[in-house]
């Protein structure tokens, strides 16, 4: 009778599914039951042999050809009716986003307009036309909106007397530049990215670039920012590669990197600063903080390391 | 190239990176990933209400979050680069234009899985009815094999014979599992191949954990007797 209730399960223990009283019972049962014991075997060979076809990642080529075809076609694709979301869901949307007076005064006029008696006039649209809205251009002609580019409500007005309503309002607007890494435009786009891009791949490619050119002071500037406030030890790690050379001769650099030294969080982070200030030694201020290290930091080798390096110090006065 | 910060969440095998054999029994994905997964809900939680209110590069990093794990199933599950694009494409659309209506009553994941899931069931829904058409080649003996079949092999074939058991095995394992209902080669493909939880696959065919088990209960049973009668 319990073995009708094994072989049951045999399944879902072989695939981890039983909770944690079921499978001892299993357990405990097979001990003793060869039959069942051969049907565990045979569940396994199944489950090895099903195995035998591969999950293989995709390849490179066919994520990137994914992922950019997938861009074009969201460069079309509305998120569907930003206007029909404040006309027909007012409470979600404006749960969701911070109302600005200006277009409190829009859902009332869209909302009750009709009500009150008066008219708004939206262009005429056709009804089924999504987000229409009559600028206030002497040309008044209707240009669609994609509600994905609208950042902001400037303002609402109503021309007394009629029926026009004129709306300003501010829009994202992506573009592309071009150049050589000499570009003062390029830099600082690349000085921005380093500091402000979510994605830590962007800001990984722009430090990169920007080791390049470290001589600008601003550059430094940035990748001493980077050094100091990344969230990611890899661009921390980037940022250090490029201010390298600056260590000896910038005063300011070499209390950057001191201060990673000291305070970042990751050990090979650390442990690449430590190497940049190893030709400083002798300087006083290096030296105190070599020595601080060799006690307190986390890792066995870097504490060895400074200790070396405190060691091998002459001295000073 | 942006970083992919959604990093191995799924165990990577011992043999070259590009290929990896899951054990469903041994390995739980999202176990493993779990730590990386935990900061990666925080992320989704800003990046999603970003994209709600029509930040695009936010919806696209959200995206990388999730879409090679989509390439890997759709493609699995179809065999096919071009199927598993379309799938792809239509599942992160669909869920672009959706994201107004996400309320954060599940995570993302299981969110767009669920979107992916019927997308393949669709898809497999389709190809029973296109069987006929299958596309076929000649071997070296003469015999006739299903293009769709895969044991896949990133190394170049040196060895004719071990190459021809492989496809055989292959032949066997696909022309069985093309037995099953939709549903049940769903529930075997993310429990077997993607070591999902019966509990979340239940939630991605919008059904109970119990009737996953079931499926998958049923679906072992046709895949043994299949294979049987193959040797």
């Amino acid at each position: 009778m319990k073995c009708d209730w094994v072989r049951q399960n045999i399944l879902f223990y072989v695939y981890n599914e039983l909770e944690d009283d079921a499978r001892y019972e299993v357990e405990q049962h097979l001990t003793r039951c060869p039959e069942c014991a051969t049907e565990l075997k045979a569940t396994r060979k199944f489950h090895a042999t099903l195995s035998q076809m591969t999950v293989t990642e995709p390849t490179p080529n066919l994520v990137a050809s994914s992922r950019m075809r997938l861009q074009e076609a969201l460069e079309t694709a509305s998120q569907g009716g930003f206007w029909q979301r404040v006309i027909f869901e007012p409470g979600t949307w404006l749960r969701q986003i911070r109302m600005s007076p200006a277009l409190a005064a829009v859902i009332f006029i869209v909302g009750f307009g009709g009500g009150i008696g008066a008219t708004y006039n939206f262009l005429a649209t056709p009804p089924g036309i999504t987000g229409v809205v009559s600028l206030g251009q002497p040309s008044n002609s209707a240009i669609p909106v994609e509600a994905s580019a609208i950042t902001g409500i400037r303002s609402i007005t109503q021309e007394p007397g009629s029926s026009q309503v004129s709306i300003k309002y501010d829009t994202v607007l992506t573009q592309e530049a071009q150049g050589s890494l000499n570009d003062q435009k390029i830099q600082q786009l690349l000085l921005f990215a380093a500091r402000n891009n979510y994605n830590s791949g962007v800001r990984m490619d722009s430090v990169d670039l920007l080791t390049q050119a470290p001589n600008e002071t601003h550059v430094r500037e940035a990748l001493m920012y980077a050094l100091q406030n990344d969230s990611n030890p890899g661009v921390r790690l980037k940022a250090l590669d490029g201010l390298s050379g600056f260590v000896k001769q910038d005063p300011r650099v070499r209390d950057a990197v001191l201060q990673s030294l000291i305070g970042d969080a990751n050990a090979g982070v650390r442990m690449q600063a430590l190497r940049l200030v190893e030709p400083m030694k002798a300087d006083s201020g290096v030296r105190s903080v070599l020595t601080k290290l060799a006690d307190t930091d986390q890792n066995v080798s870097i504490r060895s390391q400074a200790r070396t390096m405190v060691r091998q110090m002459p001295e000073m006065d | 190239m942006p970083a992919d910060s959604y990093a191995a969440a799924i165990p990577v095998g011992d043999l070259s990176g590009t290929r990896r054999q899951v054990q469903g029994s041994t390995q739980n994905p999202t176990v493993r990933g779990s730590v990386a997964a935990q900061s990666n809900r925080i992320d989704d939680t800003t990046l999603i209400r970003e994209a709600q209110q029509g930040n695009r590069a936010a919806f696209e990093v959200l995206v990388r979050h999730y879409d090679r794990s989509v390439l890997r199933l759709a493609y699995h599950l179809t065999g096919s680069e071009t199927d598993a694009q379309d799938i792809y494409q239509e599942a992160f659309l669909k869920a672009y234009k959706n994201l107004g209506s996400f309320r954060f009553e599940c995570s993302f994941y299981t969110w767009i899985y669920r979107i992916v899931t019927n997308l393949c069931l669709d898809h497999l829904r389709k190809r029973n009815v296109r069987k006929e058409d299958a596309p076929v080649a000649v071997d070296r003996s003469g015999e006739e094999y299903s293009l769709i079949d895969q044991v896949a092999d990133g190394r170049a074939d040196a060895n004719p014979e071990r190459d021809l058991m492989r496809r055989e095995l292959g032949g066997k394992i696909s022309a069985a599992l093309e037995r099953l209902t939709p549903r049940e080669r769903m529930v075997f493909e993310l429990k077997h191949y993607h070591g999902l939880r019966l509990r979340t696959v239940g939630e991605m065919l919008n059904t109970t954990e119990e009737t996953a088990k079931n499926t998958l209960f049923r679906a072992t049973q046709k895949l043994r007797s299949a294979l049987a009668e193959m040797r």
